[in-house]
């Protein structure tokens, strides 16, 4: 069985985000990139389907600028078997990159795709859902523990009420919550033969995929910024602030 | 030392200086005051004075100076040696600094940042990247010590190893001399042969020859790329000659390069929630190490590779991780930080604070480990620190099954037993904690009667009536 794993550079989780000055994204030149943290739970849990014998072979795959090289050797590094880089310098939005990994997943006939849940860059939440109405295949999104045998998935996801246990017919998308593995570290003699396997690079028109963006930013602002919290003197004047200057009792 | 009680004009006076709101005087909240960290040392002060200004300060100063009465500057109280804490007689009063905080200028071309003795050392670091700069000192109490605490003290840190400890991170101080005079030392140049370097005197002098109210800081590039890694290292030697390849395959770009016994990950992972050994076998030393560059790209990470590839090779290291993401370098770090902590909730231990040449260290560890165990059997040995700097705190926990109160009844014979190894080594007893109240007597043993001689005639001549916390260092 051959298992998908869609890797996304980002920029690092632990970055202070500053928006640029004229408000047309945020800052990206000279910050730490790193991959999206919920992708590497997606290349845990396939490398510890490669460990555990259900899978066969591991291919990570990534959309962007030849950058991404550098988050597709992590993946190796981690465990992935090979690497596929569409190579594209444009802006790419959900629906792009879902239909990117449409057309991959048209060449490679895996049995499972791995995703993050969302990216914390644009925070969207929408590629795994799109990819899996492009493909027609069942899908299980925010997943906190994953079964996969020959003939079924069984997934688990944390929801408001409790958890949640669904059985799904593969092909499947499935998109991975924070809970559902502890992604490793990169291991040194793992770093060295990451090196030598292969990463191949397509560019989406040769997928055939047209990447045009169709959403418009109009304004990328930063939050307003809390204000300094007040002591009070007394239960009494807590009271008069909650109802009188906050509105809330 | 004649323990007479401070004089009530002399407190009143005080009070006046600063005003309400610039002393506490109820014991209740003077309490975290005069008490050390570790809980070792406790002190009682009629007051604890807050000055807003260098003019304050100048002035209770001069007040103490002519009734004679001691002053113990404090500043964020984080010290491990009792230098801090005043004496428990209630003839000395307590000066804290924590109300002259003002950053008073940031200067990104010369590369400085002057600030006041009150400030506390993150604050600093902030100030400095918002210029985009970094101020490198950095250790564990960084979010409540302050900067004329981490002066007085010559605080060290993990950036040591690339960047100095705090006397070479250091080109200006402001200072209230005993009298009460202000010596206005806050040049901002790299370059000033006109003389004695007066400030490095008050730099390590723990408050015992006037009290820091501002300094004159360097500031560097900051780093834009970091690299961590996590290392089993085949032993001390083969770590030392792993520093010596990585500083020359990087170009210098170590920040810091830590020891880690396999004891003292044992009582991290045992003790602290939520760690985990990163590497899939336990080996006896490991090596944390970060790198940083302030432009980015590749070349640190490929330095690291490649300089890590060829130790594994030669078979000098066993295993090693690499962080992928700021969050795995700083859980890597967590566990190098938590060791102090892990060692608490372990329970009795003995510490030392020791440096030597790097270069002896092997020899050092091996030494002091075999005279060690012949003193007190089974003793677990939890070394761990600044392998760059060769500062090694050599701690060691109670072995499983004795009784703590018997075996810390041996510290005293073994810290000897250490420190005279290390002083064997021609090292210091006290690397980067300083002196305080706790190595006052020690310290005679392993420095020259010349030395002792021309510090106690500097102190002499500095503060002729030891009114500047007495009972500390000399």
């Amino acid at each position: 069985m051959k298992v998908l794993v869609a890797v996304k550079r980002v920029v690092d989780a632990n970055v202070n985000i500053r928006v640029k000055a004229d408000a047309t994204g945020v800052e990206l030149s000279n910050v730490k990139m790193a991959m999206n943290p919920f992708d590497e739970i997606g290349v845990e849990e396939a490398v510890r389907l490669k460990e555990s014998g259900t899978a066969s072979e591991v291919v990570a795959v990534s959309a962007g600028s030849s950058a991404c090289q550098e988050t597709l050797r992590t993946a190796l590094a981690m465990g992935a078997d090979r690497a596929i880089l569409v190579n594209t310098d444009m802006e790419l939005q959900p629906l792009a990159v879902a239909k990117i990994l449409k057309a991959i997943v048209d060449r490679e006939n895996p049995k499972v795709i791995l995703l993050g849940k969302q990216a914390i860059d644009d925070d969207s939440n929408a590629t795994g859902q799109m990819l899996a109405a492009l493909l027609g295949w069942s899908q299980g999104t925010h997943i906190s523990k994953l079964l996969v045998t020959d003939n079924e998935v069984e997934i688990t996801r944390e929801i408001d009420g409790g958890l949640e246990t669904l059985k799904l017919t593969p092909p499947s998308v499935l998109t991975t919550d924070l809970r559902l593995n502890e992604p490793r570290y990169a291991s040194l003699p793992n770093i060295m033969k990451a090196k030598k396997k292969p990463i191949d690079e397509v560019i989406p028109e040769e997928l055939g995929v047209d990447v045009t963006p169709r959403l418009t930013v109009l304004k990328v602002e930063e939050p307003p910024k809390r204000s300094a919290g007040v002591k009070v003197s007394s239960v009494k004047e807590l009271v008069e602030k909650l109802r009188d200057e906050a509105g809330v009792i | 030392m004649t323990a007479c009680s401070v004089p009530a004009t002399v407190i009143d006076r005080i009070r006046e200086i600063v005003g309400p709101g610039g002393y506490i005087d109820n014991s209740d909240d003077l309490a975290p005051y005069l008490e050390e960290r570790r809980g070792r040392y406790f002190g009682a002060v009629p007051i604890l004075v807050r000055p807003k200004t260098v003019n304050q300060v100048s002035n209770v100063v001069s007040v103490c100076a002519e009734a004679g009465t001691p002053i113990v500057p404090q500043g964020g109280n984080t010290g491990l040696m009792g230098g801090a804490v005043p004496h428990d007689t209630g003839s000395e009063i307590l000066l804290s600094l924590t109300r002259l905080n003002c950053i008073r200028d940031i200067d990104p071309i010369n590369n400085t940042i002057t600030v006041e003795g009150g400030c506390v050392l993150s604050d600093v670091q902030s100030a400095a990247a918002s210029v985009n700069r970094l101020f490198p000192l950095s250790l564990a109490a960084e979010g409540s010590c302050q900067i004329g605490g981490n002066l007085s003290t010559n605080a060290g840190g993990i950036n040591v190893l690339r960047y100095g400890s705090a006397r070479d991170l250091a080109l200006g101080l402001e200072v209230v001399l005993p009298n009460g005079q202000v010596w206005d030392g806050l040049r901002r140049l790299r370059k000033d042969n006109t003389g004695y370097d007066l400030k490095q005197l008050f730099i390590g002098a723990e408050g015992t020859l006037g009290i820091i109210t501002a300094a004159v800081l360097r500031l560097f590039p900051s780093p834009r790329e970091t690299q961590t890694a996590f290392i089993a290292v085949q032993g001390i030697q083969e770590a030392c000659d792993l520093l010596d390849q990585m500083q020359v395959r990087s170009n210098g770009m170590v920040d810091a390069f830590e020891l880690i016994s396999d004891t003292a990950l044992d009582l991290v992972l045992t003790h602290m929630p939520q760690t985990a050994n990163p590497l899939t076998n336990s080996h006896p030393w490991y090596v944390l190490t970060s790198l940083s560059a302030s432009s980015q790209g590749q070349a640190l990470k490929i330095a690291l590779e490649e300089t890590l590839s060829s130790a594994h090779e030669l078979g000098n290291i066993h295993d090693a991780v690499v962080a992928t993401s700021m969050e795995q370098g700083r859980a890597l770090w967590r566990l190098r930080e938590s060791i102090p902590e892990a060692e608490r909730r372990d329970g009795a231990s003995i510490k030392h604070d020791i440096s030597v040449p790097i270069s002896q260290i092997a020899d050092f560890m091996a030494q002091a480990e075999a005279s060690i165990q012949a003193e007190v059997a089974r003793v677990r040995l939890v070394a761990f620190g600044h392998l760059g700097d060769g500062n090694i705190h050599f701690n060691l926990a109670c072995p499983v099954g004795m009784d703590a109160n018997k075996f810390l009844a041996c510290g005293d014979d073994l810290n000897r037993v250490v420190n005279d190894i290390v002083s064997s080594f021609d090292g210091s007893i006290s690397a980067e904690h300083g002196v305080g109240r706790s190595k006052r007597g020690e310290i005679r043993r392993h420095k020259s009667e010349i030395e002792m001689d021309i510090m106690e005639r500097i102190k002499i001549a500095v503060d002729p009536n030891s009114l500047m916390n007495p009972g500390k260092v000399v």
